[in-house]
């Protein structure tokens, strides 16, 4: 598919709401008041999707802020992971709560089970960093 | 000594009030311009940073090294290392150069270049690069609505008063953190009863405002602070990691986001390392820029007291906002918190930010009595609006609001209040009496509202959160109670949710649910005619003044 363009093709919502799926697979037509009243439309049904977090990045991209589209693609990553999960890792990712073999747990965690490469990525450089500032949790804590 | 009569006086005036100190470097307490800041230097190789403001990468600190691998464009930074601060410093005040020019080279600085540039700037030419440099052509504002009762009738009422008014984006906290959710979801439903499309947010620690956010009872945060010394960073709970980490987290969820950082915090938090408090900024900029978060709250916000104590201090602030906007950050710039007695001084300070206009003029206009503002007292409160309008009017500048009539404001407050009484009857919430909705409508502060069992509220607070009550439940009572248009305008806030459009640079949604940002409403002053023109319908609306003279009243 051709990259999203930020003169041509934002904002998506009026320029191409056909692209839009939610995270459940539901249209923007599918949230309506009727679909709400019949219990037709879960919580679920209105979160974003990583499909659209991804042609954001894409505006992002060709705006110039290519680390605002880095951050859109970690975040459609964790589209999959669930909420208590997230604030879990990043409770996890605070200074002097892990140990280094911890937060190489959580990687390797985010790669097997959500395909996060991203996030694993930054969860490992953030491990080897911390170890070097002395950011880890004293193992006899 | 036999005094002055004249000296007598002044040394009572309001101004002589506020607290005042000389530099002191060693502590850090220097607004812009250290012994200590480092000189600017970068080192390239194979396209990683090796050497940055005279530190090399294997004595970099966490915050050092991740802004160097993710802040700066390592590509464009030896090329603008190369350029001379005072030729930038120049461009940025050079109608005839772009604002795209100066943003790519301004992304290839380091943190002392970026302090070095500003320096060269005077206030007057701070605030006309400002003008030019602001991401989005459009200036908007925001407001805060709290009270210390965490009545939510009341902060219901108020939301609605300030979408009326115009403000895109309004924050709400907390006297009492069990009363999260009530605020939340008050201020939400306020605000699509003032305006359609006005974004809210509930400032609490991380994993609460990332439920309420989950929810859909909020669509935006900005309080994720971030600090310029790797220290305070620490002793703030986070890291440059952990802090892109929960930037994503938000954005996965579909709510926007903003930093909060700004000169002095480093100081107040007792750890500068001897550096400016500019310079410090400079390195929390680089870092937001670095985690991909689209803007900043910056203009010294909490610690403004102490800022404005020192010479050179508004400048500072100012220069700070506008180091936000050469790297492409949108800027709610401050102008939130009480910092002096002197009427005329919290005025002077609002100017630099207000004639040259920012993404949001201030972060936080306290539209409620400051007495009420659970955010410690903004600059200006709601005693303020004729004030701020007045200054609109005199000075054809647009602050991002717009007179209202008594009319207007009573029924927007009614019906907000009436709207939430079906919402609490609706959910088996604790009952809103037509006594409360009366008093909302017309209160001045929580004095004018009956009170409310504090005990039952926070405990049905907690159970709604139990049972899992969302947006979507909210949607449906309203519709349901004949609040048809707030039940759309909730349901469409969940739309561009999913859309994301409001995700990127410096947005905010008008009344049709169209998004302005720095992507479609590009900021594209390049001197006398460009840019932001304040015309037409708009420049008709802020005219209105109801005590004003017409001819025929002549």
């Amino acid at each position: 598919m051709v990259k999203l363009d930020a003169d041509k093709d934002y904002p998506l919502f009026e320029k191409h709401p056909e692209y839009i799926r939610t995270f459940t697979g539901k249209s923007l037509d599918d949230i309506s008041i009727d679909n709400i009243k019949s219990g037709m439309l879960t919580a679920d049904d209105c979160r974003i999707s990583p499909e659209t977090l991804e042609l954001q990045a894409q505006i992002q991209e060709s705006f110039g802020n290519p680390q605002v589209a880095m951050n859109f693609r970690r975040a459609a990553e964790m589209t999959a992971i669930p909420d208590e999960r997230i604030l879990e890792i990043y409770n996890a990712m605070r200074p002097g709560i892990s140990t280094k073999k911890e937060l190489l747990e959580i990687a390797d965690e985010l790669e097997r089970e959500y395909s996060a490469k991203m996030n694993a990525q930054l969860i490992r450089e953030a491990a080897e960093v911390y170890e070097k500032r002395d950011m880890l949790r004293r193992k006899n804590d | 000594m036999k005094r002055s009569k004249r000296f007598e006086k002044l040394e009572k005036m309001p101004i002589n009030q506020d607290g005042f100190a000389y530099e002191w470097e060693e502590a850090g307490l220097v607004a812009m311009d250290s012994p200590y800041d480092p000189l600017p230097g970068v080192k390239v190789e194979n396209g990683v940073i090796v050497e940055m403001d005279g530190i090399r990468r294997e004595d970099f600190d966490s915050l050092d090294r991740y802004i160097a691998d993710y802040g700066i464009d390592a590509a464009a930074a030896e090329a603008s290392m190369a350029i001379d601060s005072l030729e930038i410093a120049k461009m940025l005040v050079d109608i005839n150069v772009p604002r795209e020019e100066i943003v790519r080279i301004c992304c290839g600085c380091t943190p002392a270049k970026l302090v070095e540039i500003v320096r060269h700037l005077n206030v007057v030419e701070i605030m006309m690069a400002q003008m030019k440099m602001r991401t989005r052509k459009t200036p908007a504002n925001q407001a805060h609505a709290t009270n210390l009762d965490d009545n939510p009738v009341l902060i219901a009422a108020d939301a609605a008063e300030e979408a009326a008014r115009g403000f895109a984006e309004l924050e709400t906290t907390c006297a009492l953190a069990r009363y999260a959710p009530f605020n939340a979801m008050a201020l939400m439903i306020g605000a699509q009863a003032g305006r359609a499309g006005v974004l809210n947010q509930c400032s609490m620690e991380e994993a609460t405002e990332l439920a309420l956010g989950m929810r859909g009872f909020t669509s935006y945060a900005e309080t994720l602070s971030v600090y310029g010394t790797e220290t305070v960073l620490i002793d703030g709970g986070d890291t440059a990691y952990s802090k892109a980490f929960l930037a994503s987290a938000y954005a996965s969820r579909g709510i926007k986001i903003r930093y909060t950082s700004g000169t002095g915090s480093e100081v107040l938090m007792g750890n500068a390392e001897r550096k400016s408090m500019l310079y410090l900024e400079a390195r929390c900029l680089l870092l937001t820029r670095a985690c991909g978060v689209q803007g900043v709250q910056n203009g010294s916000i909490n610690a403004i007291p102490l800022v404005a104590a020192v010479p050179d201090g508004f400048r500072a602030i100012a220069a700070e906002n506008l180091m936000a906007s050469m790297l492409n950050i949108e800027v709610a710039s401050g102008n939130d918190t009480a910092f002096t007695h002197s009427d005329f001084r919290r005025g002077a300070k609002l100017m630099m930010q207000f004639m040259p206009g920012t993404d949001y003029v201030t972060s936080g206009y306290g539209g409620i009595p400051n007495f009420d503002n659970v955010f410690a007292g903004s600059n200006q409160d709601c005693d303020d609006y004729d004030d701020w309008y007045t200054l609109q009017r005199d000075m054809r500048v647009d602050g991002g609001i717009h007179p209202i009539t008594e009319e207007e404001a009573l029924a927007v407050r009614s019906r907000a209040a009436k709207a939430m009484q079906a919402v609490f009857s609706g959910l088996g919430l604790p009952e809103i009496s037509d006594e409360e909705v009366e008093a909302a409508a017309y209160a001045y502060s929580y004095k004018d509202m009956p009170a409310r069992n504090k005990a039952k509220d926070m405990k049905a607070a907690e159970n709604m959160m139990e049972r899992g009550i969302t947006a979507i439940d909210i949607i449906k009572i309203l519709f349901e109670s004949g609040f048809e248009d707030i039940a759309e305008n909730v349901m469409n806030l969940l739309k561009q949710r999913v859309t994301g459009d409001y995700l990127h640079t410096a947005s905010f949604l008008d009344e049709n649910f169209k998004v302005h940002s720095a992507v479609n409403d590009r900021n594209d002053y390049m001197g006398p005619g460009t840019g932001y023109r304040l015309s037409g319908e708009r420049w008709e609306k802020l005219k209105e003044k109801t005590n004003a003279l017409r001819p025929q009243d002549i």
